[in-house]
């Protein structure tokens, strides 16, 4: 991103995607409670926070490079738990897991939005607009 | 940026579906002329929903594809069944559809199974709501970025 904003934009950026991500898996958890053998997905975002955190910048010489570390280009990805089932039919979705997830889920996006307004309002104080 | 919320509404619509699949049942638990087979009446057979997610596709290379593009999801109504297990039969002679021995076919509906496909119906749609409530919350206050 432009130098203009600061690595903290980035990381509520990388956030912000993430809690969408999860979001999304849990409507589709929920969709999915009456599916036979559904099994339950799980956002992981975490992980590009971190990374984003100890940015690790390689050189690199040609397009085909692969970028090792380097700020949350790994991106969000969704894992399956096969091993649980909560009904008879097979299907692995914890209906209060869910919604407790959710819950956490909009507190953490609401929080991360918060501060994405304590950025842009310090940006706008600095840019000297009121 | 909408896929959660058409995830969601396809939860809706199927759990509706269900609910409506009940109603028929219900509606038809006494229903000797559900069907003409091979000029005789055939009783009402109760109707079942089967779902599916909508991303059920096996092959490793659609799985690769569904992960670069972050599919939506979401469930689908993979069809409406017929249940086999076999009619009630009552005996009543003076009934316009009763066999020589005086029996009734009658459906095989069971108002307390349906009883409990509406409970888990409505509760799916309400969790649903709530789910789609959440995310357009979500979406609502992402809009509000940077207008304070």
């Amino acid at each position: 991103m432009v130098a203009l904003f600061s690595s903290t934009i980035d990381q509520l950026h990388n956030g912000l995607n993430g809690a969408g991500l999860r979001q999304q898996t849990t409507a589709n958890n929920i969709a999915n409670v009456d599916t036979p053998n559904y099994k339950a997905r799980k956002a992981n975002f975490e992980h590009t926070l971190d990374a984003a955190k100890q940015q690790f910048d390689s050189r690199r010489t040609d397009g085909r490079h692969f970028d090792f570390g380097g700020a949350g280009d790994r991106g969000a990805y969704t894992s399956i738990d096969r091993t649980r089932s909560y009904h008879h039919n097979g299907n692995g979705v914890d209906m209060d897991k869910e919604m407790a997830a959710m819950a956490n889920n909009q507190i953490y996006h609401s929080a991360l939005i918060d501060r994405m307004d304590g950025q842009f309002s310090s940006l706008k104080t600095a840019l000297g607009g009121q | 940026m909408f896929d959660g919320m058409n995830s969601t509404a396809s939860a809706l619509t199927a759990q509706r579906l269900r609910m409506d699949t009940a109603a028929g049942n219900m509606a038809n638990a006494s229903a000797t002329r559900g069907r003409m087979v091979d000029g005789e009446w055939e009783p009402y057979r109760r109707k079942m929903v089967t779902m599916a997610p909508q991303d059920n596709r096996a092959s490793f290379a659609s799985h690769l594809q569904d992960a670069e593009r972050e599919s939506a999801g979401g469930v689908q109504v993979t069809g409406i069944v017929e249940d086999q297990t076999p009619f009630q039969s009552m005996h009543q002679p003076g009934h316009p559809d009763a066999d020589e021995d005086g029996n009734v076919q009658l459906p095989n509906v069971d108002p307390l199974k349906e009883m409990v496909d509406v409970m888990g119906a409505t509760r799916s749609y309400e969790a649903n709501v709530t789910v789609f409530d959440a995310h357009k919350s979500m979406k609502m206050s992402a809009m509000e970025i940077g207008r304070g």
